[in-house]
């Protein structure tokens, strides 16, 4: 039982970073309608932000992390305004193509950059933790836990309550309508790129704290991403943090009851079964 | 168009004797060249034609090497038995796979070929029989000339189907399918009946020119039978020559072939990192291909490009 609970809390902890993961790409995907398949690579890549500027500068990570997502912001604003913008009206395919190529373009220049070892930001606290009734809970897990909350939080009141956010969810609904109202839609979809950009660059900054990077994480956390956002739902920022914890503990337990090599494919196979059992639904609503 | 058709024969004749002028080096880097432009032929028909990106192709490939090496390391049978059995391997998994994933709709589709090229090398390296992470070895068997032959000709019949597919009823509905799935419905096309067998086609040559390059090489693992980046070259060579275009996806292979072999010998992640770069500005600057700026630049010169930029811009 007690290592029941343990999995359990291993999962949801998991589970809030991966519903930052699913947030930043069900965000531009309900948006702007593009599919991000270089979302693993932003990740990555706000993995790499963090290590240096934890390694290089040495900020403590958790500070560091809003000059990371600042980083990633600029990074998606700047490829939605000058990119992006270009062919966002054309079709779907055309979007996936593009995104795919980023995604080829991020991975290679991070190898050729950051080289294709593993990195840990390991900060002196890494290995401390606190005890709840015998259950093991690092902090820095915890504090990601609790990032990811919070940021999933900001993101729900800045859409709910700011002018901008009020654009974005305009523009999400009817493009010529927020346009006759004097919204500015390039400058609101670069806003909405930058912030999905930014969210992963946050997931990748924790992702980098808790597990390790190479410019490989990638593909796979694209693809996880999108089950989250699929679990979740376009349309609330909170429900996809509930799909993120449904993976994260579905993960962890399939490690406990099945051979750890198996927990890939596992992953998979809930992949596609989330692939099959749910668009219908959400394709109506999007 | 006439003269074109003409011409092609004395091409493939042309090309079918570099091997008896050409050096040692030529003939190797035309049997990748080949090879990796039958993989583009294959992906142009779920892809290019279908309007389905597929990112999961190197998996019917693998699945064919792999098919290939199980017949012949292990099962001690002939090369063609071996060809045979990837190619069902193959065909099994892309109907498989298919059944399910192609009565969604788009990104749904890609994201799960994705995620199928990610854990298929995770996959094999579990199964006793393909030699775990080790790998397997085949018999050895020396043959440039041989390999360069039978890579020629499974291009010349990809290319051969993909011409037949552009002028058949059956290519005609999955063009249909790419301009607009509802109403290809409407007009009765079983749509995801035609989509599979799009997929099936893809992945029947893919995993022959999969067998084809495991016996050449002669030894395989998980890791370079399922290597990702195979769908980067498949997916840029058709875009750049011209996806859903019947000589496209060859002229963009041996054109990128060429580049990228110079590239390579600098750094391997270089020729990567242009791989991707051609993708972005392919997407925006020529969505149609080389062929298709070819005749439009003749009219259009500069504009033809501009135009490309402002058709879609927000």
């Amino acid at each position: 039982m007690l290592l029941f609970g343990q999995i359990l809390v291993n999962g949801i902890l998991l589970g809030g970073l991966y519903g930052l993961m699913g947030l930043g790409m069900g965000l531009v995907w309900g948006v702007l309608k593009i599919v991000n398949l270089a979302h693993g690579a932003l990740i990555m890549l706000g993995g790499y932000a963090l290590y240096y500027l934890y390694t290089g500068a040495h900020i403590d990570p958790f500070l560091a992390l809003p000059v990371a997502m600042i980083l990633l912001f600029a990074l998606g604003y700047v490829l939605q305004m000058f990119l992006l913008n270009l062919i966002v009206r054309s079709a779907q395919l055309n979007t996936l193509l593009i995104t795919f190529g980023l995604d080829v373009v991020f991975v290679y220049m991070a190898q050729l950059l950051f080289s294709a070892d593993f990195r840990t930001i390991n900060p002196p606290y890494a290995g401390s933790n606190v005890n709840f009734f015998g259950v093991v809970v690092p902090y820095v897990q915890l504090a990601s836990f609790i990032v990811a909350v919070v940021l999933a939080s900001l993101l729900f009141l800045a859409l709910d309550k700011t002018r901008t956010g009020r654009a974005i969810r305009a523009t999400a609904q009817n493009l010529v309508a927020a346009r006759l109202y004097g919204v500015n839609p390039k400058r609101i979809y670069a806003i909405t790129f930058g912030t999905g950009a930014a969210l992963a660059g946050a997931a990748g900054g924790l992702y980098g704290i808790v597990s390790q990077i190479t410019p490989y994480i990638g593909v796979t956390l694209t693809a996880k991403s999108f089950v989250i956002a699929i679990l979740g739902g376009l349309d609330k920022p909170i429900g996809v943090v509930f799909g993120g914890l449904i993976l994260g503990i579905a993960e962890a337990m399939a490690s406990l009851y099945l051979d750890p090599t198996y927990t890939d494919i596992i992953s998979f196979g809930l992949l596609v079964v989330v692939l099959v059992a749910r668009p219908a639904q959400l394709v109506g609503r999007a | 168009m006439n003269r074109l058709w003409i011409a092609l024969p004395i091409l493939a004749v042309a090309l079918a004797v570099v091997p008896w002028v050409a050096s040692d080096t030529i003939v190797q880097y035309g049997i990748n060249a080949l090879l990796v432009a039958t993989l583009a032929q294959g992906w142009n028909v779920i892809g290019g034609f279908a309007g389905y990106p597929s990112f999961g192709n190197s998996v019917f490939y693998g699945l064919g090497t792999y098919g290939t090496a199980i017949a012949m390391a292990q099962l001690h049978w002939s090369f063609g038995s071996g060809l045979v059995l990837g190619a069902v391997l193959g065909v099994a998994c892309a109907l498989l796979f298919g059944l399910p994933i192609l009565r969604l709709r788009g990104p749904y589709f890609a994201i799960a070929t994705l995620g199928l090229a990610a854990v298929m090398s995770a996959i094999t390296a579990t199964i006793d029989i393909a030699g775990k992470n080790i790998g397997l070895i085949l018999p050895l068997f020396r043959g440039d000339t041989l390999f360069y032959e039978m890579s020629l000709i499974l291009l010349v019949a990809t290319t051969a189907t993909v011409a037949w597919l552009a002028r058949s009823r059956f290519g005609a509905g999955l063009v249909a399918i790419r301009e607009d799935e509802d109403a290809a419905q409407v007009m009765g096309i079983n749509t995801t009946m035609y989509k599979v067998a799009a997929l099936v086609i893809a992945a029947f040559f893919s995993a022959i020119a999969g067998g084809i390059h495991a016996y050449w090489i002669t030894f395989i693992d998980p890791a370079s039978a399922f290597d990702p980046s195979l769908n980067v070259r498949m997916v840029i060579m058709t875009l750049f020559g011209g996806s859903g275009t019947v000589l496209g996806p060859v002229v963009g292979a041996f054109v990128l072939s060429a580049v990228s072999e110079v590239l390579a010998s600098k750094a391997t992640s270089v020729a990567s990192l242009f791989y991707g770069f051609v993708i972005v500005a392919a997407v925006v600057l020529m969505p149609k291909g080389i062929l298709d700026v070819m005749e439009g630049f003749r009219t259009a010169r500069w504009r033809y490009f501009t135009n490309n930029l402002r058709r879609f811009r927000l």
